[in-house]
């Protein structure tokens, strides 16, 4: 399987805090990932690093096999969109248009013209004066016109309105449909992207927390419940990622590694939702603890 | 690349020509009116006249007299020519400082930096053009500058190296607007906050030109040394428009008797209780004025040498500015 982005043991540090520390990673090509962990998991610092604005404290990033900061060219495959769609202000969508153009070899004006006229976004309005829904609408035309063969949108829908949010989502996944484009997204809500990704990867706390494809994830997850339990083995179960105790019964989540077959088990599947909020609930609030003064 | 930097850049530019355009129409005017006064005055002939050391005491006089006239009518200037020196801090503050704090502040390096046009070459091109514009800019000011501040200057004992209105003409304002502009787009890359880049660059600025007017630039040539006898008739035999530096009456062993001043007496002639001119200070017979002074024919060699220093501080910076682009997320 092609691998459009790979990271390895990858991590980036600020002062003496890592923003994202033994990040191992894989994003498989045609996918459409989704990037979930809660504000401050890394997720933006994880996007910077693979668009090459940031540069590797640790590890190593690799996007299409190029290592990307410093990259200009590699830069020609990649569309990113940063967090609350940064644009200039005071140009008019049209006046963006051009300037992408004159910043890009590569660049199809013609299709980020017909987008945003079907969105009804008017071209010779500042876009700081359209609303958010509209602004990342034009950010993203402008992300699409490279032909990028890696789109990577960071919180695109944290600025939009809930309504608005399937909605720019729709639009999304109907532009990258046809090209095979690889999408990786972000968000803090794994309900605003469950719907479109295929793909999923947890951050927590600076570290991967969960990474694969989304039925394989799903397959591999079951509850548990049974009557209390003391940590022993259970035939079939990988681990046991989040346990649940009370006097004669124990509820369990589990990875999968075969069929269970013991009877004193109840199995139910579970839902995306279900295995994301296991995996974080064991992110590292030690720190905090100390830091406050308070015992954990 | 550049039609971005027009873009983004216009109306920033369209407000500085107006400024600019609004200051001439007001110095013009006054500059003209100037050199009507120093033609009607005969100061022309005068500074003509003067420049001969061999002038006759009667014309020194009358020429002198003149220039108090000139002096009195338009002096208050010198303030208006004190406030025209922080235009090359202002372009400064509000060209270089900024230029990369701009983009950090609002979020949009992160847009333009993953375009396929690398930072680097991002950086070179605006700094280039943005330098190029205010050097264009401080070529007018120093040019309209040294004309509107000539009579001013023609008219005072201390000439062009004086140190306001050396600071105000010729070419020295390209290397102080470049070296302004520069330190702001390097604060920017630093402090990457528009405000805080400002404020260093308003600091940093006036601080480095203040090191260098006071510290370096007197020492730019070896000061020449001039002496003169207290007893003389007449003004004593100084070179017009030069830069005294320091001056003083020394004893016939060249100890300092009197720090800033001079001492001029009529042959022969004696103080209070018929003492020796200026025996109350201490001097003994024999004592001289002294003065250390840059000649005035040095102004463009000075120029040269400070624009230099300025030009040079300023590629240091652009250089560590385009190395801090580089590491900006």
């Amino acid at each position: 399987m092609d691998m459009v982005l790979e990271a390895d043991r990858l991590g980036k540090r600020y002062g003496s805090t890592w923003a994202l520390r033994d990040c191992s990673l894989h994003v498989p090509a045609g996918r459409i990932a989704a990037l979930v962990g809660p504000n401050g998991a890394g997720k933006s610092t994880l996007l910077h690093l693979a668009v090459g604005l940031l540069k590797p404290d640790a590890g190593a990033v690799r996007v299409f096999g190029r290592s990307p900061y410093g990259d200009t060219e590699g830069l020609a495959d990649i569309g990113f969109v940063a967090q609350d769609t940064p644009l200039y202000r005071d140009f008019t969508a049209a006046e963006l248009v051009i300037a992408g153009g004159r910043l890009n070899r590569r660049w199809d004006a013609a299709l980020a013209r017909t987008r945003l006229a079907q969105l009804g976004i008017p071209p010779d309005r500042p876009v700081g004066k359209l609303s958010g829904g509209q602004r990342a609408q034009v950010a993203l035309a402008l992300a699409l016109a490279k032909q990028p063969r890696l789109l990577l949108l960071d919180e695109p829908v944290a600025s939009l309105d809930p309504l608005a949010r399937p909605e720019f989502l729709q639009s999304l996944m109907g532009s990258v449909a046809d090209s095979g484009t690889t999408v990786l997204l972000s968000s803090h809500l794994l309900a605003d992207l469950e719907r479109v990704c295929d793909y999923l990867i947890v951050l927590n706390a600076a570290q991967v927390q969960l990474a694969g494809a989304v039925d394989d994830l799903v397959a591999g997850h079951r509850q548990l419940i049974g009557p209390r339990h003391d940590g022993g083995a259970i035939g079939g179960v990988a681990a046991v990622v989040r346990a649940s105790h009370t006097d004669r019964q124990s509820t369990l989540l589990v990875q999968t590694d075969g069929p269970i077959t013991d009877p004193a088990w109840t199995v139910r599947e579970v839902s995306l939702e279900d295995v994301v909020l296991a995996h974080l609930a064991d992110g590292a609030t030690q720190t905090s603890h100390s830091e406050w003064g308070v015992p954990a | 690349m550049i039609w971005l930097t027009w873009r983004q850049h216009r109306k920033q530019a369209f407000f500085t020509l107006l400024g600019f355009a609004v200051l001439a129409a007001l110095m013009v005017p006054i500059g003209l009116s100037m050199r009507h006064s120093f033609a009607d005055l005969g100061l022309a002939e005068c500074v003509r006249k003067l420049n001969d050391t061999n002038a006759a005491a009667a014309t020194r006089d009358g020429c002198d007299a003149a220039f108090h006239r000139f002096t009195n009518r338009y002096g208050s200037l010198n303030l208006v020519a004190v406030l025209l020196l922080t235009l090359p801090m202002l372009v400064g503050l509000f060209w270089g400082a900024p230029l990369v704090a701009r983009e950090v502040e609002h979020g949009t390096h992160r847009f333009v930096w993953t375009q396929g046009v690398g930072r680097t070459r991002w950086a070179l091109v605006k700094f280039g053009l943005v330098g190029a514009a205010v050097v264009v800019l401080a070529v007018g000011y120093g040019l309209g500058m040294s004309w509107w501040v000539d009579p001013l200057t023609q008219a005072a004992q201390e000439g062009r190296l004086g140190l306001i209105v050396f600071d105000l003409q010729g070419v020295v304002p390209i290397g102080y607007t470049l070296f302004a502009v520069a330190l702001g787009i390097f604060a920017g890359t630093v402090w990457k906050r528009m405000l805080p880049a400002m404020g260093i660059t308003l600091a940093g600025f006036i601080g480095v030109r203040a090191a260098v007017e006071i510290l370096a630039r007197p020492h730019y040539q070896p000061a020449r040394t001039l002496t003169f006898p207290i007893e003389g008739a007449g003004e004593p035999q100084t070179e017009r428009g030069g830069w005294i530096l320091a001056q003083g009456v020394r004893n016939p062993d060249g100890t300092m008797v009197a720090e800033d001043t001079r001492i001029q007496c009529p042959p022969g002639g004696k103080g209070p209780e018929g003492r020796v001119c200026g025996a109350e200070l201490g001097i003994e017979p024999g004592a001289y004025n002294w003065q250390l002074y840059q000649p005035a024919d040095r102004f463009w060699l000075f120029q040269g040498i400070e624009t230099g220093v300025f030009v040079a501080l300023a590629l240091i910076l652009l250089y560590l500015a385009v190395r801090r682009v580089r590491r900006i997320a």
